[in-house]
């Protein structure tokens, strides 16, 4: 689930550039020095982009570019010094400059030259002053420059020389660019230079890679750009200052009367005000593209937030820009704008667009713009409403009216009614649309207040005299001549300092390709996987027979070295099987044996005693784990055996003990005496013999079901058993009981009483439950054993 | 408003090719829309927006299919689009197949900016690329290799 949350309404107006705030006031930044020290190119300095074009005797901008190479040289006798510097005047290429409009200090001075991607001139940099007797020595720069490619610059080369003694041998070099570098235009389509705003921003844009151009959204550039146009907002200028392209895009665009906006997801900038097909500000009617009612605004949904004093409070705005003379420094202007009647002595707020604006009305337009908002622009709006028919065509910048019916007063009835410009559109997937709208002020006809305030202010026409009167340091003629400086140059080879690139190609093209070996960590002890169990008889133990037996010695052997081995005994009567056995948590603990880092392979040992008859044996290993608090981890089971059995060679006598419950009758319990046996087959008898008869009439099996053991078991050593006759025998009497060593022969045997079913009576169950009790002198039982109970054979 | 239904449409593309096409209502099928066939994909697109202030993100949530991390992942590192398109139509009028009256109510185009997410389900950032921050233009500046090392005035 994602949260979406959305900006508190009060910055509405701060996001949409209707409310700035100002935070430092200071001198004109479009404001050049003339008479300075030439300034050098330093690494690491952006790249000036000259952004321009005169139209109508109006735009242009003074530049004094940066240095990158100088040569410095005197004559030996007159100690006539000639400077030679190489300057870039700008990224991109641009037109040749007429000899006119370039300068050293005020002065239209030297020998020039101009071209485009590579270095100007062929002068190779360097210090050649020598010392002339009696003249003064020229103390010019030793570290005098190497060359460079000049890759995508517009490059100018500047001769001159200074007599003896003279201190303006390093005054600063100026240009006046009437038309700046070749972008194409998005109006006409053609390359060539341009002062429109838009045209500078797709530059900045395409040449930052910073997003495709495919997220530009052209269209809605087209028509700012025609709105600059149109209202004479136009960009002349040197862009120098290094800035964040968003910044930059935010802070431009509020001083053309634009602001930034995304529409489906593309960037683009679109007019403040409404206007009309021609790019004219629309000072007719407005007629809203839909009106807002109780019917579409979600109830309590409606959010409004006033403007604060502080952002509505009367000011002058004082908007400083650069009147611009043809072939001359700037001289920049101040243009004050106020509400009439309201904030004659203040406060002033200043808005600096002395870098690149150039004409009076567009700084008259961005003044008034500020003022009337302040003074017109009241109240932001949200509110969410239902999906209806606008929603395939409501757009940002969409003028709507928002009407709702407020009832406060018994037979009154009032209005919210306002015009609003939407300022933002938000769809959510439950189809409710969310609409950010900032008050759209509008006169008794529904005019656009501010929109008819921007459109009739113009500046006052004055033009400010240069003040300048003297003229006799041009060379003769140079004031008037357009002459294009020559396009002189050579093509560098590049230096050795190449970008560092590293090749895919060679590397691998696939940034997230995964490793192509199969995994293969260091064996991480505590990591293993569960080992499989083993299979078998007495799986995972050795030494003992299949049953094992009292007296052997069972080994188990743990997966790792300095493990720990636990036997466990699992009573056979309390599982079904040994599966269960093994998982059962009733089981005792017979004794752990902790194994060291050597020898471990050797394993655990238990010797089985009399105790473990009739239980399974189960061996547990855990290995050593220093995180556990008792030095081990989890244990797991590696090994079990079948339930022990005595080792009846060891023993003379055997009798039998348990419970019989007759076909008739109440159950009773039964000891036999003591019988010596060899070592054989011991078991309960049927009528026709033991072991093979368990069964009771192997003559006629059919006639009886036994449940204990399962029918047709052979059971030697059987010490329970339970059967029911099945059908009538009407010729005889079947019984159960006896048993003899060895088991042979034939008849009931005389130690256990027989017990009959009476073999006319069907269904009759006969259950003989007991165990074997061993001895070796006939008195002292020392074992004893439940006998075998499934289709084993015993010992 | 009980018959109004909203269908989201997804699609990554570059300026050469277009890579996949989803869309995330009709279940399990495979639809024609603009001559082009839309194969379902469950995604969820919220939070488009259009106005002031530019650069507002569109977030795309996906489960973290096989198909899904890979198509999201060549998107990022290949700088490709992502098209949303959100249409409104009448429910009553079929809900086998696009029909041809329904309404294009929203688009936002993004660059892959971001992936995020869990084990189970991605979360796709769009938006441009143009950090808030860090110094972009002008966008060259003086180096070496164009002014070599430059005079010491």
């Amino acid at each position: 689930m994602s949260i979406q949350i959305r900006d508190p309404l009060a910055l509405l107006p701060y996001q949409s550039g209707l409310v700035t705030t100002i935070t430092e006031e200071g001198a004109a930044k479009g404001q050049s020095p003339l008479d300075s020290r030439q300034k050098a190119a330093v690494i690491g300095e952006p790249i000036p982009i000259v952004f321009c074009r005169r139209v109508s005797s109006n735009g242009g901008v003074l530049v004094s570019p940066a240095a990158t190479e100088g040569r410095y040289e005197n004559n030996s006798t007159t100690n006539v010094l000639t400077t030679k510097i190489h300057l870039v005047l700008s990224e991109g290429d641009m037109d040749q400059l007429p000899i006119k409009d370039v300068f050293q200090r005020a002065c239209r001075v030297g020998t020039w030259a101009q071209t485009y991607d590579r270095r100007a001139e062929t002068w190779d940099p360097g210090n050649f002053i020598v010392a002339v007797a009696t003249k003064k020595f020229w103390n010019c720069p030793l570290y005098c420059g190497t060359q460079g490619t000049y890759d995508n610059m517009t490059t100018l080369s500047f001769i001159n020389t200074h007599d003896d003694g003279s201190e303006l041998w390093d005054r600063q070099v100026h240009c006046f660019v009437r038309n700046g570098i070749n972008v194409t235009r998005i109006l006409d389509d053609i390359t060539g230079p341009s002062n429109n705003v838009i045209d500078l921003a797709l530059y900045l844009i395409t040449q930052s890679s910073r997003f495709p151009s495919s997220m530009v959204d052209l269209t809605m550039m087209e028509d700012a750009a025609l709105f600059c146009n149109v209202n004479g907002l136009f960009y002349n200028g040197e862009f120098k200052e290094s800035t964040n392209l968003e910044d930059w895009l935010q802070s431009i665009s509020s001083d053309f009367l634009l602001r930034v906006s995304d529409k489906n997801g593309k960037k683009g900038l679109r007019p403040r005000l409404q206007t009309n097909a021609n790019g004219t500000i629309k000072t007719t009617a407005i007629e809203p593209v839909f009106t807002f009612t109780e019917d579409h605004v979600i109830i309590e949904s409606f959010e409004i937030d006033y403007i604060s004093l502080e952002n509505r409070k009367a000011i002058t705005a004082l908007v400083l820009w650069r009147q611009q003379p043809d072939s001359d420094i700037g001289i920049i202007r101040s243009a004050e704008i106020r509400m009439t009647g309201l904030a004659d002595n203040g406060p002033l707020e200043q808005y600096d667009l002395s870098q690149f604006c150039a004409t009076e009305d567009h700084a008259v337009k961005v003044g008034t713009y500020r003022v009337a908002s302040r003074y017109y622009v009241t109240h932001t709006l949200r509110i969410r409403v239902a999906p209806s028919s606008f929603n395939a065509t409501l757009i940002v910048g969409d003028v709507v009216r928002v009407r709702l019916r407020r009832e406060t007063n018994v037979g009154t009835v009032s209005y919210h009614n306002h015009f609003y410009e939407v300022e933002r559109i938000a769809r959510a997937i439950s189809g409710v649309i969310s609409l950010d709208l900032i008050h759209f002020p509008v006169d008794s006809q529904n005019r656009s207040l501010v929109g008819l305030a921007v459109n009739a202010a113009v500046g006052n026409g004055y033009t400010v005299p240069t003040g300048r009167t003297d003229f006799t340091c041009d060379i003769a003629g140079r004031a008037v001549d357009n002459t294009p400086l020559p396009d002189v140059g050579e093509t560098i080879s590049p230096i050795n300092d190449p970008p560092v690139e590293t090749d895919p190609a060679e590397l691998g093209n696939e940034p997230d390709a995964g490793p192509t070996d199969p995994v293969d960590n260091p064996e991480d002890p505590l990591d293993e996987p569960e080992p499989s169990y083993p299979s078998g008889p007495n799986p995972g133990v050795t030494g003992v027979s299949d049953p094992p037996k009292e007296g052997e010695t069972a080994n188990a052997v743990p997966p790792c070295p300095g493990g720990k081995v636990c036997w466990y005994r699992v009573t056979k009567s309390l599982v079904a099987d040994i599966e269960e056995a093994r998982t059962t948590t009733n089981r005792t603990l017979i004794q752990c044996e902790t194994l060291g880092t050597s020898g471990w392979e050797a394993g655990a040992s238990l010797v089985l005693t009399n105790d473990d008859i009739d239980h399974y044996i189960i061996a547990e290993a855990t290995c050593p784990d220093p995180s556990s608090p008792d030095g081990f981890g989890e244990p797991s089971l590696i090994g079990i055996t079948e339930p022990a059995e005595p080792d009846i060679y060891s023993y003379t006598y055997v009798r039998w003990t348990g419970t019989i419950t007759p076909a008739t009758g109440a159950a009773y319990q039964v000891t036999t005496p003591f019988a010596m046996f060899f070592a054989g087959v011991v078991a309960l008898r049927g009528l026709w013999g033991c072991g093979q008869d368990i069964e009771f009439n192997q003559n006629n099996a059919a006639s009886f079901e036994t449940t204990v053991p399962p029918t047709g078991a052979v059971s030697p050593w059987r010490a329970s058993v339970i059967t029911t006759n099945k059908t009538t025998n009407p010729t005889g009497v079947y019984a159960l009981g006896g048993f003899a060593s060895p088991c042979f022969g034939s008849g009931p045997g005389s130690q256990i009483p027989g017990t009959a079913f009476g073999g006319t009576v069907e269904g009759r169950v006969i259950s003989v439950i007991g165990n074997w009790e061993f001895s070796n002198n006939g008195v002292d039982v020392i074992t004893q054993w439940e006998g075998t109970t499934g289709n084993e054979q015993g010992p | 408003m009980s018959n109004r239904g909203q269908s989201q449409y997804l699609r990554i593309y570059d300026n050469s090719q277009t890579y996949v096409r989803w869309q995330a209502y009709y279940i399990n099928q495979t639809i024609t829309l603009d001559s082009a066939s839309w194969s379902y994909n469950p995604f969820n697109a919220d939070g488009m927006m259009a106005g002031s202030p530019a650069g507002s993100d569109v977030t795309i949530t996906v489960p973290a299919t096989t198909t899904a991390i890979s198509v999201f992942k060549a998107a990022l590192n290949n700088n490709r689009l992502c098209e949303i398109k959100m249409y409104e139509f009448d429910t009553r009028l079929s809900q086998s197949a696009p029909i041809s009256t329904q309404s294009l109510i929203a688009t936002y185009v993004g660059e892959v900016s971001k992936i995020s997410g869990n084990f189970t389900e991605l979360s796709i950032n769009l938006s441009s690329a143009l950090s808030p921050v860090g110094a972009q233009v002008p966008p060259r500046k003086f180096t070496t290799l164009l002014i070599g090392a430059p005079v010491r005035l």
